[in-house]
């Protein structure tokens, strides 16, 4: 046997035992995510969130809202939240050093003025300017909190702070919420009565294509450009399918950086959303977890699989690729700031199961994808086509297109938000052109991301070192 | 599974159809006029109507809505929707599904029954109080309240299941809607189910029950630091000029969780003697702990403010941020 | 009498208007509270029933534009519900006349309407 053959062999058992994993698991993540679901659903059928919301003695929420230079909406958009149902609630903007007028736009709109305010940090953070309320009772919800420039994660490190209430939720201010969103999300909560529930992650949807009115989604519809109704069903895929079975195992990694609420303790005492990383999302879930199974104590990562909170996706290949890239960043910095649980038995699940799904077939699986595309066409021009190679390649896509299927029934049978046959048959035509168009582009971006933090690690090594020991200092 | 697709969407048209005529089913009984008829109490129903009451799924949905008018009415129009769901036979349906295996068909039983006030059932339901599924022991408990009032309760002495905090909110929120009635409690703080105890110690709040008061401050001994926390809480509704005592006696072997809740309670029970202590606070690593111990010695006493001023002002210079932070709240 | 609902539960609107035509009123519908103070100078309401919870605008929120609007007349019932302590007093210290926790009586809805159809004399 040639050197040839060897490395030829190598490649395509190796990647047909790759492809082989990840179909089990597909099959796995469908089979959980059904359980999960219908359980879901049953128990739900039960609650009559209009008690929750006219209870006293509901957990106290604060809702957390960074913004920046988002003055052409902020005060429709600070109108929605507050008119969001529920009794124990504050809502806290965060003013991220903003270089337009929001500030001066909402002391305009809702009255405010500046209280003498004791910052208490218990998360250090850049310098907070001011603290303002409203002299209105109607608001008397509303803090609004000017502080300088610090990014994403200080800002919501600061409303951490400032909030007075058990559990925070973090939102994109420009994200459209249900008016019962905070109800749905406060209930997991509640119900355990053996496990701690750390946090709970709700569904992202995307809202391009549906009528809008006053920060109040009215009518949904499909989206009619091909980037956001590709995101439409990828969103689903993930929410739908691979949350819900994660959150069946309790393995759950990853709570949407524009949608979820955690529990404020655990989250100061893990020393909060940190801020040397661009998935600051991703790495509290992970770090949080990971400060659980340290401690030892019983507790669970909830998800509501319902549509609570719409947002705006990328339409341009440009935007969309660069958030893709981030996401690789954030999930490549998440995983190397943890990596101690690899396959450690300490950290139960986390370590056996989530951390090395996410390392294999996440982080993995554009690069092996990428390398693998490009081996192939590389060997059939040079030498020969391979065809149980191309067997291989073609049997991949098809899974992939049935899996995408699968996920829109799961989404017709539970929550039918796309409602007609032509939007289902819309999304059905996107399944079946995703892994040509919108795939390739993703795994690129992918790929693009690893090269960035490379480059930046050659460039910035000492800032990523004392990252990684504050971490570990924290958690 | 695109055929299915299509079949599910035939079938939700049939549906709005239905739920035209349940909605017609509806108003004919909400708005039914007794006097206009003589003799037996009957709902109009047509035939049409009476012919899919044979159809599983409209069943189901009838019931639905049937249920959700039922909840958001009362008087005579109540009454009415009542009659209108034993005319057609529906409580037959539910007491079958009462016997049924499956946890979420029974739980949807006993949640029919409670809702439309189908008294006659009481008995079967209450075996299910203490169930091994969550959802089905939380429904027969809810019916027991619904039936039985306050006297209803009496389950909880015997209870070995936990009841959550999203079911505790639940009883309470049933509760609230019947007249307040002082059954006796204290065999309820006996018991080894600390969330029992917790519930308990919320109604005890709730209802101001200060013959309770010992049994409450027991409670500050307890092994779950929750337990404590509730009553701690429920300290701060019914209280004497002692209480604070209790919480200072106990309070450096407190979580830091049930510290900072003592020093908020402190706020409305502290007295002049409890000024040496909070202002000690002020010296305290804690933040967080700092704030409140400034704002209970602001609130528990007159010369809270003038006492606070001085302190900053000749002993603690650091903690000037937070006297103005104080002072601003009072001033809002 | 003419009267402007604002409401948000599909059923609850079913039995207010057809109980509210049924006593002889003129009943104008809005879904949110946004829609409620639009109608207010269209309509020119006699009495306005609002819940509290409801998209846009809250039900206190109606209150208060309904009482700027017209400092002496325009009853406001609420019916909500809230039944706490703290959001009954709200209402009360922002000008609402009348309050009544769901679930209802369509019954006594009825009286309490007509109570306010002959001006009170102060």
């Amino acid at each position: 046997m040639s050197w040839q053959t060897f490395i030829l062999h190598f490649f395509t058992y190796g990647i047909l035992l790759y492809s082989i994993i990840l179909l089990i698991c597909y099959v796995l993540i469908g089979a959980f995510s059904i359980s999960e679901t219908r359980s879901y659903l049953r128990k739900n059928s039960f609650t009559d969130y209009r008690m929750l919301a006219s209870s006293t003695e509901t957990p106290s929420m604060s809702i957390l809202a960074p913004a920046y230079n988002e003055g052409a909406n902020i005060i429709e958009n600070v109108r929605s939240l507050l008119s969001i149902h529920y009794n124990n609630l504050e809502v806290i903007i965060i003013n991220d050093g903003s270089k337009d007028d929001s500030l001066e736009k909402l002391i305009g709109a809702y009255d405010l003025y500046k209280v003498d305010f004791f910052v208490n940090q218990q998360i250090k953070t850049k310098p907070v300017r001011g603290v303002y309320k409203s002299y209105n009772p109607v608001y008397r919800k509303l803090i609004v909190v000017d502080k300088e420039n610090g990014g994403k994660a200080d800002a919501l490190n600061v409303g951490v702070n400032i909030a007075k209430n058990d559990y925070f939720v973090c939102i994109d201010v420009d994200c459209v919420l249900e008016q019962d969103s905070l109800l749905k999300l406060a209930k997991p909560f509640l119900e355990s009565t053996n496990q701690r529930v750390i946090a709970a992650g709700g569904v992202v949807r995307i809202a391009n294509g549906c009528e809008i009115e006053g920060g109040r989604l009215v009518k949904v519809h499909l989206p009619k450009q091909f980037l956001p109704r590709i995101q439409t069903l990828e969103y689903i895929r993930a929410f739908l399918l691979s949350r819900m079975a994660w959150t069946k195992l309790n393995g759950l990694l990853l709570i949407s950086g524009a949608f979820g609420a955690f529990d404020r303790e655990i989250v100061i005492n893990c020393g909060g959303y940190s801020t040397k990383t661009v998935g600051e999302d991703m790495e509290l879930v992970v770090r949080m977890r990971r400060y659980m199974e340290e401690l030892d104590e019983p507790y669970k990562v909830a998800f509501i699989p319902d549509p609570l909170c719409w947002t705006e996706a990328p339409t341009t290949f440009k935007i969309l690729g660069r958030q893709r890239n981030r996401w690789t960043r954030g999930t490549i910095e998440t995983l190397r700031t943890h990596k101690v649980m690899f396959f450690n038995p300490r950290y139960g699940i986390l370590g056996m199961l989530s951390y090395p799904y996410w390392l294999f077939f996440e982080f993995l699986a554009p690069i092996i994808e990428f390398f693998g595309t490009i081996g192939m066409i590389v060997y059939c021009f040079t030498y020969a086509v391979n065809w149980s190679a191309v067997l291989i390649l073609v049997g991949v896509l098809c899974l992939g297109i049935l899996y995408s299927i699968f996920a829109i029934l799961m989404e017709v049978l539970t929550y039918n938000q796309y409602r007609g046959r032509k939007d289902i048959l819309g999304l059905v035509g996107v399944a079946m052109l995703e892994p040509f168009v919108f795939h390739p582009f993703v795994v690129w971006s992918a790929i693009r991301g690893n090269i960035a933090l490379i480059r930046k690690q050659n460039s910035w090594g000492e800032m990523t070192r004392t990252g990684l020991a504050t971490a570990k200092k924290a958690s | 599974m695109l055929s299915y697709l299509y079949f599910k969407n035939l079938y939700d048209k049939n549906f709005d159809k239905w739920s035209l005529i349940s909605d017609l089913l509806i108003r004919k009984a909400v708005f039914y006029d007794d006097e206009e008829f003589e003799g037996d109490k009957m709902i109009p129903v047509t035939a049409r109507a009476e012919k899919l009451m044979k159809n599983k799924h409209f069943r189901k949905l009838l019931v639905n809505e049937i249920m959700s008018a039922k909840r958001s009415i009362t008087g005579t129009s109540a009454d009415n929707l009542k009659h209108l769901y034993v005319q057609l036979g529906l409580d037959k349906y539910a007491f079958d599904n009462l016997l049924s295996s499956k946890w979420h068909i029974k739980a949807k039983a006993i949640q029919e029954l409670t809702v439309m006030d189908m008294h006659e059932y009481v008995e079967q339901i209450s075996a299910y109080a203490d169930d091994k599924n969550s959802l089905v022991r939380m429904e027969a408990q809810s019916a027991l309240i619904q039936f039985n009032g306050f006297e209803g309760l009496n389950f909880l002495e015997t209870l070995y299941s936990p009841i959550s905090n999203w079911h505790q909110i639940k009883l309470l929120q049933q509760l609230s809607q019947l007249p307040p009635a002082n059954v006796d409690m204290t065999s309820w703080f006996t018991t080894t189910n600390s969330s029992v105890i917790i519930f308990t110690l919320k109604l005890a709040r709730i209802y101001q029950r200060f013959d309770l008061y010992y049994e409450i401050v027991s409670c500050l001994d307890h092994e779950d630091p929750a337990v404590r926390y509730e009553a701690i809480h429920c300290l701060n509704e019914i209280y004497t000029d002692e209480t604070s005592d209790n919480f200072i006696s106990r309070f450096l072997n407190e979580t830091l969780k049930n510290q900072l809740a003592m020093i908020k309670v402190m706020a409305t029970v502290g007295t002049e003697k409890d000024v040496e202590f909070l202002l000690d606070l002020l010296t305290h690593e804690n933040d967080e702990i700092k704030v409140r111990a400034a704002r209970a010695l602001v609130q528990s006493n007159k010369d809270g403010m003038i006492s606070l001023e001085k302190y900053s002002r000749e002993q603690n210079q650091s903690i000037n941020e937070i006297v103005m932070h104080i002072k601003g709240e009072v001033a809002a | 009498m003419k009267i402007l609902v604002a409401e948000d539960d599909q059923l609850m609107i079913k039995m207010l208007e057809f109980r509210l035509k049924k006593d002889g009123h003129d009943v104008v519908i809005t879904n949110d509270g946004r829609a409620a103070v639009q109608k207010l100078d269209d309509f020119q309401p006699d009495l306005v029933i609002t819940d509290i919870m409801m998209p846009y605008l809250s039900g206190l929120e109606v209150v208060s534009a309904v009482k700027k609007r017209y400092p002496t007349g325009t009853p406001v019932i609420i019916l909500s519900g809230m039944g706490q302590e703290n959001v009954v007093l709200e209402a009360f210290q922002l000008g609402a006349d009348d309050y009544m926790t769901k679930p209802f009586s369509p019954n006594e809805l009825s009286v309490r309407v007509r109570r306010f159809e002959t001006p009170v004399v102060k």
